[in-house]
C-alpha cells in the first residue's frame, strides 16, 4: 500500500495549530448561528423568549461572532495550510504560530465577555454596539482591546506567512510565487492596509473616549475610519472562498484550473480595489458630499470586473474537470460533476449563490437606487448570500476535505455532509428572498420590533405574514445545517477512525500556469503602491472635509450606553413625544 | 436513473429558488398565486423532475456518471 500523504503526515505541527483554529472558528459558527436563530424567531414574532431589550446583545454577538470570529479564524487556518502547502515548508517557528492564535484568543475573549455583559448582570460590562460599534454607542474598553487584540493577531498571522515565503524566496530566487501563497500575500496586504482604518478608529478615538480620556468623539469621522476597514474586511472573509474555488474546485472537479494568470490578475485586482470604495457604505451619511461618494460608486463598479473573471475561470475550470470524467455535449457535462461529495456541491452551490448576491449588491452600490434599500432588510439579505453563503457555505463544504487533511481520519458521515450542505442553499434560499423582498417595501434592519405602530407595509406579493414565515422557516433549516455540520466534525474528530485512503494533500495544476503571466504581476510592491495612491485619492479629501467640518474629537456628542433595563424618564419622554 | 442520487438532490434543492422566485416572476404577469397554489406547483415541478430522473433512458441503460 502507498504510504498516506495528507497534510497531518507532511506538517504534524502545523496541522495541530490549523485544528485549533479551526475548531474555533466552528465554536463561533454554533454560537453565532444558534443566536440568528434567536433573532429570527424573534424579529418575526413566531416564537420570543428573550425580551426585546436585549435583541441588540444578540445582534452584537451574532454579528461579531460569524462575520469577525469564525471567518476569520477560519482564514487564518486556511491560508497557513495554503502557504505551508504550497512552498511546501512548514512555518519558521512554530511557536510564533502559536503565538498569534494566543492573541487572537484572548481578542475574541474580551469582546465575548464584554457583549455577554449585555444579558448576564453579574458582569460588570456592556457592549451593545454591533459589529460596526458606530459612535455614539459606547461600548466598555475590554471590546475595544479585545478588538484590537484579534486584529493585531491577524497583522501577526500575515508576518508568519510572509517570512515563511522570505525564506523560501532565498532558496527559490528564480520561482514564479505559488498561487495559493499569492492569494494569501495580497489578500494579507489589502488586510494590512485598510485595518489602519479601524485601528485609527480604536486607538485615537474610540478607546480613549470609552476610558473617558476624551469627552467626545466625531461620529461622522469613527464612521468613515471604519468603512475604510469595513468594506476591505467583506473581501478579507471572501479571499478564502476564492483561493478554494480557484486551487480546490478544479481539482475536487477531476481537472485542472483554467489560468493561473486570470487568478492573480483577480487577486492584484482585490489588492487594488478593495480599499477605496468603503464609502459607498455612506450614501446617506450627510457631511460627506456627493462627488465623493460618486467616486466610491465607480471604484465599486469595477469591482464586479474580478469576481466576474472569477466566475468565467471557475466555472471554466469545472467544465474542463467535468469532461475529464467523460462529461459530453453542451450542459450535459454538468451530470459528470461529482455531485456526491459535500466539499464540491457545497463549494459549488455556494459559487452559485454568490452569483444572486452580486447582482443584489449592485444594487446597494448604485448611488440613487442605493436610497431604496438602505439600512432596509434588504441589505441583510444581501450579505447573508455573501459572506453568509459564498463565504460560509464554502468554508463548511472545504471542512469535509480539510479535516481529513489534519486529522488522518475519515468523514464520520460524508452522506449527512451532502445533506448538509444542501440544506443551507434551501434554508438561504427561504430567508434571504423573503429578506430582499421585505427590504424592497421598505421593512427596516436592526430592530427587534419591524412593525412600525398605525403604518402597514405593503408587499408587492404575498403578506408580510408569508414574508415573516418564509424568514422564519430559512433561519430553523440554517441552524439545523450548523448543527448537522458540526455533529459531523465532532464525531469525525473524536469518533472517527485514522485512515490510510485520505487523499494527497495537494491543490489543483493549472492548463495555463504563471510562466503565462507578465513576471509584473508578481511585483507585489507595485500593486500595493497603485492600491495606497488609490486610497489617498479616495479617502483625503473626505476625512479632511469631515475633519474641518466636525473637529477631530467632534462636537460634543455624549455617549450612549444602551442599557438592558428601560430608564423610566426616557420612557416617560418618548410617551411625551408621540402625544398628540 | 438518469443522473446520480446526488446530482438529483441538488436539482431538487435548486428547484427551490426557481420555485420561490417563480411567484414574484408570474406576479408581473398579473397571475398572483397563493402559497398553497405555490407549493402545490412546486410539488408538481418536483414531481416531473423525479419522473424525468428515475425513467430509464435508452431503453433501460443507466446514466453512471458521478
Amino acid at each position: 500500500m502507498a504510504m498516506r500523504n495528507a497534510y497531518i503526515d507532511q506538517f504534524p505541527k502545523e496541522a495541530r495549530v490549523i485544528r485549533a483554529i479551526l475548531w474555533s472558528s466552528f465554536l463561533a459558527l454554533t454560537i453565532g448561528g444558534t443566536l440568528g436563530l434567536i433573532q429570527g424567531l424573534h424579529r418575526t414574532n413566531v416564537l420570543r423568549f428573550i425580551p426585546s431589550q436585549d435583541y441588540y446583545t444578540v445582534l452584537t454577538a451574532h454579528g461579531v461572532l460569524l462575520v469577525i470570529t469564525f471567518t476569520i479564524f477560519f482564514l487564518v487556518g486556511i491560508f497557513t495550510w495554503a502557504v505551508t502547502t504550497s512552498l511546501d515548508r512548514g512555518v519558521k517557528d512554530i511557536r510564533f504560530t502559536w503565538g498569534w492564535y494566543a492573541i487572537m484568543m484572548i481578542g475574541t475573549l474580551l469582546v465575548g465577555v464584554s457583549i455577554l455583559g449585555g444579558v448576564v448582570d453579574q458582569i460588570p460590562m456592556n457592549a451593545d454596539v454591533l459589529y460596526t460599534f458606530y459612535s455614539p454607542f459606547q461600548a466598555h474598553p475590554a471590546f475595544y482591546v479585545g478588538f484590537v487584540l484579534f486584529v493585531v493577531g491577524t497583522w501577526l498571522a500575515g508576518f508568519d506567512w510572509f517570512r515563511t515565503w522570505w525564506a523560501w524566496k532565498k532558496d527559490n530566487p528564480d520561482e514564479r510565487i505559488p498561487l495559493p501563497t499569492f492569494m494569501a500575500l495580497t489578500t494579507m496586504l489589502f488586510w494590512y492596509l485598510s485595518s489602519i482604518g479601524v485601528a485609527i478608529s480604536i486607538l485615537a478615538f474610540l478607546l480613549p473616549w470609552s476610558l473617558g480620556i476624551i469627552d467626545s468623539v466625531n461620529p461622522l469621522l469613527t464612521r468613515t475610519l471604519f468603512w475604510f476597514f469595513g468594506h476591505p474586511v467583506v473581501y478579507f472573509w471572501l479571499m478564502p472562498a476564492y483561493m478554494l474555488w480557484y486551487t480546490m474546485l478544479p481539482k475536487l472537479s477531476g481537472g485542472k484550473l483554467f489560468s493561473d494568470p486570470l487568478a492573480r490578475v483577480v487577486f492584484v485586482l482585490f489588492l487594488i480595489l478593495s480599499t477605496p470604495v468603503g464609502i459607498h457604505h455612506q450614501y446617506l451619511d450627510p457631511g460627506i458630499a456627493e462627488g465623493f461618494k460618486f467616486i466610491a460608486m465607480t471604484n465599486t463598479m469595477f469591482l464586479l470586473l474580478p469576481s466576474l473573471l472569477t466566475a468565467f475561470t471557475v466555472v471554466a475550470s469545472m467544465e474542463h474537470g467535468a469532461r475529464q470524467r467523460g462529461g459530453k455535449g453542451y450542459l450535459s457535462w454538468l451530470k459528470a460533476l461529482p455531485w456526491r461529495d459535500p466539499a464540491f456541491t457545497g463549494m459549488a452551490l455556494a459559487g452559485l449563490m454568490f452569483a444572486a448576491g452580486g447582482f443584489s449588491g449592485m444594487i446597494n452600490a448604485g448611488l440613487s437606487i442605493n436610497y431604496l434599500v438602505h439600512n432596509s432588510w434588504w441589505v441583510v439579505g444581501h450579505f447573508h448570500l455573501t459572506v453568509g453563503t459564498a463565504a460560509a457555505l464554502t468554508f463548511m463544504a472545504a471542512s469535509y476535505w480539510f479535516i481529513p487533511q489534519l486529522t488522518g481520519k475519515e468523514i464520520w458521515n460524508r452522506s449527512l455532509g451532502l445533506v448538509q450542505v444542501v440544506l443551507w442553499f434551501i434554508g438561504m434560499t427561504f430567508m434571504s428572498n423573503a429578506m430582499h423582498r421585505a427590504g424592497l417595501f421598505g421593512m427596516p434592519r436592526r430592530t427587534a420590533e419591524p412593525q412600525y405602530q398605525g403604518f402597514d407595509f405593503e408587499p408587492a406579493v404575498g403578506t408580510v405574514a408569508e414574508i415573516d414565515a418564509q424568514v422564519a422557516l430559512g433561519a430553523a433549516l440554517l441552524t439545523l445545517s450548523v448543527y448537522l455540520f458540526i455533529t459531523n466534525m465532532v464525531l469525525t474528530t473524536i469518533g472517527g477512525s485514522t485512515s490510510d485512503a485520505i487523499p494527497d494533500n495537494t491543490y489543483a495544476g493549472t492548463l495555463s500556469g504563471p510562466e503565462d503571466a507578465p513576471v509584473i504581476i508578481d511585483n507585489l510592491k507595485l500593486w500595493t503602491s497603485i492600491a495606497v495612491v488609490l486610497v489617498i485619492i479616495a479617502y483625503s479629501l473626505p476625512l479632511a472635509s469631515i475633519i474641518d467640518a466636525g473637529g477631530l474629537f467632534g462636537p460634543g456628542i455624549d455617549p450612549w450606553k444602551p442599557s438592558v433595563v428601560a430608564d423610566p424618564s426616557l420612557v416617560l419622554e418618548s410617551v411625551r413625544g408621540v402625544m398628540p | 436513473m438518469r443522473i446520480s442520487k446526488g446530482g438529483l438532490l441538488v436539482i431538487m434543492a435548486f428547484l427551490t429558488p426557481l420555485i420561490v422566485e417563480l411567484r414574484t416572476v408570474l406576479s408581473w404577469f398579473g397571475i398572483r398565486l397563493s402559497v398553497v397554489e405555490t407549493g402545490a406547483l412546486g410539488l408538481a415541478l418536483i414531481g416531473a423532475v423525479l419522473i424525468w430522473a428515475l425513467w430509464p433512458s435508452n431503453g433501460g441503460t443507466e446514466a453512471k456518471l458521478a
